[in-house]
């Protein structure tokens, strides 16, 4: 809220010759941080940020209790002259019970038509709220403004029958002072007369009953209502007003006949008003239950020993009257502080008002058993680190998706629909996704757009799973990208493509550095990271993506248990084998090893591809290395040899060729 | 003259030799040469010999002398250039095994791990020598638990449609908007009485833990806000707990996170789910504290919201709050990352710009 601090002095007169800077940090101090200081003709302004318990504090003469609370420094009088009660000019019916439980009202004849005062109309100006010259209007503003308390002028020749404070019916319409129309619901409390509503209560008045320069007479509200009604009126109608804001943060019920006078006097002051009568009707609600406040609840919050005259001063200088307890203090609350009902609430105040600067700060003794990082904890920050150590980026994406999912390749087997939000931000965000890899892949070809040659993606984050009847599943998923082309940026390193065939061993190579068991992905089905190139869809690499829970943790356990290694030399041997260019690796590669099931075989691998148009057609030369050793000996030549002519003629069976 | 004793086509070779020795750029084209001029056979020198032998007795004398001064020159002309090119030979081969390491080298492939994942990761170690662990909790969470649980109003605003995000049919669940709920879950966790009639917290004596995730709001994406970001929460139940203790331990944390000049105060806020409530702000980083644009002239900017656990969190967890107390902060990540580093723009840290990640993020 704006604080003019020229209106702010007026208010708490010790105040006057302090810089803005002082003054903003007193009101940080007490939890009023300042968000901006501003000069607005002539005028310096704090844009003060006041939390949402603090209703009392959104007006001038709230801010300045506090400041005086603090500097033990007294408030300026209010100025007030009570205006005498007289015969009620109207009836005003109280239908709402606790909604509307008070009315203050007064009616008066307007003189010959004066104008608002020029600096009331240089403090509206200052706080952004224009002055419309018209006293009634200015008057209630201003008053809002330095006391925070919200009255509202009608004009009284407008005012047909009677008033009422009641419920709306349902299909009741009311055209506000923004001239919108709105619909009514029997959750709107009204002002009404007998014409039906003209003014919807502590939120805004009604067009055809406002004050005009043609008013003659104008009939005054300065009324209580309860702050739940008010917050879901403004909410219901997207209407929030500076009354509503202050009604529905609680407004000081003690202040509405007070304002009430306050403003029938600016009438008199600036236009020359006449009163005609001033009555009121209801009772104010009662005050809260007073709060015992044991002296050692505030010590034990504040960290150290509080005199309890110390803490008696604190709260009585915000105005709590104060009883004798043992051992304590019995509190009640002012009438403006809505927010004070627990002991904690109190101990607050009396540590809000030294000062937390005051606290002394040490570090709690552990006296409870710490706990470790959970495995799952750990295993993601450990499958990160490596991540980024093998050369990808993290990346960190929304989560939102369309709900083109499935038509985009990504059927995931489950309910999508059970997973979309009821209010997202547009269809293009109403998808909670169930794949981490649309986003992974948007990313990439970003990247790629804006000149990458490489991309090395990896995000870990829960994916949803939705089935009609079960709990909404979010599963931890790594998910792996890798496309661009890799090399060709030093001599020693010559470029490669990522998007070929051969592309996407490089991606497993990486899934089985990770300890991801070859036969996980080998029942993966979306491989392909593609783009859209002069129109057509192209391959740019590949992607992966797994829930964390298969992926082992090889971290877990600090030292494994130890497997013995042979101190015998090794023995290599290739076999240089033509097969055909659709040979699969894996029952070759099985073949021989099954043949070699006796040997001690520690490596049976495809060393080399080689394809070129030396070799017969359809055919192509496959290098296969083995290695032997054992734990116990040194082999010899001949059975090496054996075990080699072994593993050639299972290779054989499978349709290779030995190599001339 | 001695040289007209020689046969013209020998003259002029003669007068060719040094030319063509020169013109040998390697030890064949010298061989060939040599056997062209000194040969054993049909060499230049060997018709000389024969020339000698046939030539009258009385020209002997000279043309020996000649024949013999012509070969010995070729010879040493040949043996220096041989020894040239041998020099030259073991230069280059020398040459061939080198490498000019000024040439560029081929880089290890090197990653990067998020910032905002970094900083979480930060906290989470800046906390663990203070016997806080992790706990983490579902991002689709029940009003319960993100609201309820929390003594947050049932009329609160935050509760609306315009500020959480709903799903559509999912039984009332929700985004979560803040780290909060894991609160929530854990004192209920602990608080439940076992069959033995003691619950998870009087066993334990207290409890203390990071709460690290992703969290929602329904704010459109610009520079300074997104529907998805990430907050770190912390707790800590023991006895007797106060706000010297919170106080405390987020300046501890605070100078294990910004370095000991970190200047850091500690003011008075609101939050529902805890009283007393504080804030801690950090000297403005752009500006130092003379006001600017990033801490809107107040010197200052917000770091984290805290408080002492309100009573009314704990009674909802079953957990008296006349025996047990603690304390509670939340941070919001992006904005501290975006505070520390000046970050212009919020988005930059989803866009996930390979050159970003690569300036911002890091390895541990």
């Amino acid at each position: 809220m704006l604080i003019e601090t020229g209106a702010l002095a007026q208010e708490l007169p010790a105040l006057a010759g302090r810089s803005a800077q002082e003054l903003c940090d007193l009101l940080a101090g007490l939890g009023f941080p300042v968000d901006g200081v501003e000069t607005v003709a002539g005028a310096q302004v704090l844009e003060v940020d006041i939390t949402a318990n603090r209703g009392d504090a959104q007006s001038h003469r709230g801010m300045a209790r506090d400041l005086a609370a603090k500097l033990g420094a007294p408030l300026a009088p209010l100025g007030l002259e009570p205006v005498p009660a007289g015969a009620p000019g109207l009836p005003i019916h109280l239908e709402a019970g606790a909604a509307g439980p008070y009315y203050a009202t007064a009616i008066l004849d307007l003189g010959a038509a004066q104008g608002t005062p020029g600096p009331v109309k240089a403090f509206l100006a200052a706080l952004g709220a224009g002055a419309k010259d018209l006293p009634a209007v200015d008057a209630s503003n201003e008053l809002l403004h330095r006391y925070g308390h919200p009255t509202h002028a009608f004009d009284a020749d407008r005012i047909q029958g009677f008033l009422a404070v009641r419920w709306a019916r349902e299909g009741e319409k009311l055209v506000t002072l923004d001239g919108v129309e709105r619909q009514l619901t029997p959750k709107d409390l009204l002002i009404a007369d007998a014409s039906g509503p003209v003014a919807l209560a502590g939120v805004m008045g009604g067009d055809g009953t406002k004050v005009s320069a043609a008013t003659r007479r104008v009939l005054l509200e300065s009324a209580y209502f309860d702050p739940r009604t008010v917050r879901a009126m403004a909410h219901r109608h997207g209407l929030h007003t500076d009354a509503s804001h202050r009604f529905g943060r609680g407004a000081d019920p003690a202040m509405a006949p007070v304002a009430r006078d306050l403003l029938a006097l600016r009438l008199r002051d600036w236009a020359g008003a006449k009163l005609v009568s001033a009555w009121a009707v209801g009772e104010l609600p009662m005050a809260k239950a007073a709060i015992g406040l044991p002296w050692s609840l505030v010590d034990r919050i504040a960290g150290q020993a509080i005199a309890p005259a110390e803490a008696s001063r604190i709260l009585e200088g915000l105005g709590c009257v104060l009883a004798p307890l043992d051992g304590g203090v019995q509190v009640q609350p002012p009438s403006w502080r809505h927010d004070l009902s627990l002991a904690e609430d109190l101990a607050e105040e009396v540590l809000r008002l030294l000062g937390y600067d005051l606290i002394p700060g040490s570090l709690p003794p552990l006296d409870s058993d710490p706990q470790p990082l959970a495995d799952d904890y750990l295993k993601r920050r450990r499958l990160a680190s490596r991540l980024a150590h093998m050369g990808f980026f993290q990346t960190v994406t929304l989560g939102f998706g369309d709900p083109v999912e499935r038509e985009d390749g990504h059927d995931l087997g489950d309910h999508p629909h059970h997973r979309t939000l009821g209010n997202p931000l547009g269809e293009d965000y109403s998808l909670m996704r169930g794949t981490l890899l649309r986003d992974l892949d948007k990313v990439a070809r970003l990247n790629l757009e804006k000149g990458a040659r490489e991309v090395r993606f990896f995000e870990i984050a829960p994916v949803f799973e939705a089935h009609p009847g079960q709990p909404l599943r979010e599963t931890w998923t790594l998910a792996l990208v890798w496309g661009g082309e890799q090399g060709g940026e030093d001599p020693l390193t010559p470029p490669r493509s990522l998007a070929g065939a051969e592309g996407r061993s490089h991606l497993q190579g990486v899934l089985q550095a990770l300890g991801i068991p070859p036969a996980t992905f080998e029942n993966f089905n979306r491989w392909e990271l593609t783009g859209v190139e002069g129109g057509s869809k192209v391959r740019l690499g590949w992607h992966f993506e797994i829930p964390l829970e298969r992926i082992p943790d090889a971290g877990a356990r600090i030292i494994p248990k130890f497997a013995p290694f042979s101190r015998f030399p090794a023995v290599a041997r290739d076999l240089s084998l033509l097969v055909g260019l659709d040979q699969a690796y894996a029952p070759l590669q099985a073949a021989m090893a099954a043949a070699l099931a006796g040997a001690p075989l520690q490596d049976l691998r495809c060393v080399d591809v080689f394809r070129h148009k030396s070799l017969p057609p359809g055919r192509q030369a496959w290098l296969m290395r083995m290695r032997f050793q054992a734990l116990d000996r040194t082999l010899t030549g001949e059975e090496v040899e054996t075990w080699v002519q072994a593993a050639l003629a299972a290779a054989q069976s499978q349709g290779a060729q030995l190599r001339g | 003259m001695e040289t007209s004793l020689l046969p013209a086509d020998i003259e002029q070779a003669r007068q060719a030799f040094p030319e063509a020795l020169a013109a040998c750029r390697d030890l064949d084209a010298l061989l060939r040469l040599k056997g062209a001029y000194v040969g054993r056979e049909g060499s230049l020198a060997a018709r000389l010999m024969d020339l000698l032998k046939a030539a009258p007795k009385e020209q002997k004398r000279e043309l020996g002398a000649a024949a013999n001064a012509l070969k010995n020159e070729w010879e040493e002309g040949l043996k220096a250039r041989t020894a040239e090119l041998e020099a030259e030979r073991a230069r280059t081969a020398a040459l061939a095994g080198a490498w000019d390491p000024a040439l560029p080298s081929p880089q290890p492939a090197t990653g990067a791990l998020h910032p905002l994942n970094r900083l979480m990761d930060r906290l989470v170690d800046v906390f663990r020598p203070l016997g806080y662990h992790v706990e983490e909790g579902p991002e689709a969470e029940t009003e319960e638990h993100n609201f309820d649980g929390l003594n947050i109003p049932e009329d609160h605003p935050a509760r609306g449609s315009a500020d959480t995000f709903y799903f559509r049919d999912a039984n009332g669940l929700l985004l979560r908007t803040h780290t909060s709920p894991v609160q929530v879950r854990v004192l209920k966790r602990i608080g439940a009485r076992g069959p033995d009639g003691v619950s998870e917290l009087e066993r334990a004596g207290g409890i203390r833990f990071l709460a690290p995730g992703r969290v929602y709001r329904k704010d459109e994406i610009d520079p300074t806000h997104s529907p998805m970001f990430h907050q770190v929460e912390g707790m800590l139940v023991g006895k007797g707990i106060g706000m010297h203790h919170l106080k405390g331990t987020l300046a501890y944390a605070m100078k294990a996170l910004f370095g000991p000049q970190a200047d850091v105060r500690f003011r008075p806020s609101y939050f529902p789910f805890v009283e007393p409530g504080a804030e801690m702000d950090v000297r403005c980083p752009l500006c130092g504290g003379s006001g600017c644009r990033v801490c809107k002239g107040s010197g200052w900017v917000e770091l984290l919201g805290s408080g002492l656990i309100h009573p009314n969190v704990l009674a909802y967890a079953g957990i008296d709050p006349s025996v047990w107390s603690g304390f509670a902060f939340g941070m919001g990540v992006e904005r501290t990352a975006m505070m520390v580093s000046q970050t212009p723009d919020l988005r930059l840290f989803f866009e996930n710009d390979q050159r970003f990640l690569k300036t911002m993020g890091g390895l541990d």
